[in-house]
């Protein structure tokens, strides 16, 4: 037996870690621009609707910097470890995401499609499954974004009656009922996406009770 | 005794298959009924989606399925006690199954679903590496256990049939001092003393071997194990002692027989 093997071993694992560390690096940049993100985007829940352009506008400089940070995760993986290092940076991305679904659909009343992610990050999301050949984003990354968003939508149906705008709740339930009857499409087995996609019934029940209590007042009809 | 050892893994291949506590959803949605743009693009990308995420779930269960069959047969290949005279014919079985598993990961798929398919690997890798030991009183290099892995394709080209991480390696050798620990103990008992001593010297070298290597988790057990293997060794050679002290002719004549 030869002590070599394991002294070659042992280089391999450093280099190896040398290269987690970087990744790790880059991967804490991007969480530190998604955290600004969310500040501001966050203001979206103090303003009414016809405000929340400028509050998007805003965070337009972060989804660049959000691209920059993950071209820079990009540049250190190869497509065949792909996996190997995801978990690394997977929760950052899905973070992203969240920002550019919440943020799409301030402005436009909709659900953000895999395209609108690909324009504002840069990176194409991986819907098909399909053989990783280049950096992606993965499609759980994505609907973990948009899990995300329902519970921005219970706020945001609160938040909205504060500012006196007794219409948008009735708008954000019908969208969050739709939104929600594509995610009971889905057969998720039990993992995150699952533990997470049972949470949205709390937000859709809130949601419904702001609706309950503007009724109830006769403020809306 | 070596019954017994076969017909434990069969407990894998007579489970019946678990039945769904719901059923799948299938098929599209009904879009021809009236509703809204928005709804419509929603449950139309997501009928996508729910097609993805079940293939995904599939390949998962089928790298499960094959990974478990692998360590049930691995289990069959050879045990401290003996290489079992079907070893040959178990191992064709194995590359089999791992040609089966091999389908599922390609490309980056090796490393999506490698936390699937690594226990059946690492069991593959002790089992062989036992195999080895017995052998040639060596230990078994990766390059080896990627050559056991390897096949000829259809171009008459060898190449194996999957990667075979680092990490795969050392975890699977680092099974390997329990297994040397059983054949160790039971050539004490048996009075073997050329056994005896082949193990201690692996196992030692093993040890020099795997400090070089620090990684965390299942490593660090082999500090524990090895301590234990040294006991036993020195309750035996502290026997053994007392008996030439008592009478030494008897102990010659047992190294020599």
């Amino acid at each position: 037996m030869d002590v070599q093997v394991f002294v070659d071993l042992q280089n391999q694992f450093d280099s190896e870690s040398s290269l987690r560390e970087e990744i790790s690096a880059a991967t804490k940049e991007l969480h530190k621009t998604c955290r600004l993100a969310s500040a501001k985007l966050s203001k979206a829940h103090a303003v009414p609707k016809t405000q929340s352009k400028q509050v998007t506008d805003s965070v337009k400089e972060q989804f660049a910097t959000i691209h920059t940070n993950i071209e820079a995760i990009a540049k250190q993986v190869r497509p065949v470890t792909f996996y190997r290092y995801h978990d690394m940076w997977s929760m950052a991305v899905q973070n992203a995401c969240a920002m550019v679904i919440f943020a799409v659909y301030l402005e436009e009343s909709r659900l953000a499609t895999a395209a609108d992610i690909q324009s504002y990050l840069g990176y194409r999301v991986n819907v098909t499954n399909e053989d990783v050949t280049e950096f992606v984003i993965t499609l759980e990354e994505y609907l973990h974004g948009i899990i995300s968003l329902f519970s921005e939508l219970s706020r945001l149906a609160v938040n909205s009656v504060i500012v006196n705008d007794v219409q948008r709740p009735q708008e954000i339930s019908q969208f969050a009922s739709e939104l929600y009857a594509g995610f009971q499409l889905l057969n998720l087995k039990n993992d995150s996406l699952r533990r997470r996609f049972d949470s949205i019934k709390y937000d859709i029940k809130k949601i419904e009770e702001v609706q309950y209590d503007l009724r109830v007042r006769g403020l809306i009809a | 005794m070596s019954e017994t050892a076969e017909q434990i893994p069969q407990q894998h291949e007579q489970r019946p298959a678990k039945k769904p506590r719901f059923e799948k959803h299938k098929g599209t949605p009904d879009l021809s009924q009236p509703m809204s743009e928005t709804k419509r693009a929603i449950l139309t990308s997501f009928t996508q989606y729910r097609d993805t995420l079940d293939a995904h779930y599939d390949r998962r269960e089928r790298v499960i399925k094959c990974s478990r069959d692998i360590t049930a047969l691995s289990k069959k290949i050879d045990s401290p006690d003996r290489v079992f005279a079907d070893a040959e014919s178990k191992q064709k079985q194995v590359l089999e199954l791992f040609r089966k598993m091999s389908a599922e990961l390609q490309g980056s798929n090796g490393y999506k679903y490698n936390r699937q398919a690594t226990p059946g690997l690492q069991e593959y890798i002790e089992a062989i590496g036992l195999w080895t030991f017995l052998r040639d009183s060596t230990l078994i290099t990766k390059q080896q256990v990627v050559e056991s892995l390897s096949v000829a394709d259809e171009s008459g080209e060898v190449k194996p049939l999957l990667m075979v991480s680092d990490e795969d390696y050392i975890l699977g050798v680092s099974d390997l001092p329990g297994e040397v620990n059983r054949y160790c103990i039971n050539s004490i008992g048996k009075g073997d003393r050329n056994a005896v001593e082949r193990s201690l010297a692996f196992l030692r070298e093993l040890k020099e071997g795997i400090n070089f290597v620090l990684c965390g988790g299942r490593i660090r057990d082999l500090d524990k194990k090895i301590p234990k293997i040294e006991k036993a060794y020195y309750s035996m050679s502290i026997r053994d002692d007392e008996m030439a002290k008592i009478n030494p002719t008897a102990v010659a004549a047992a190294a020599d027989a």
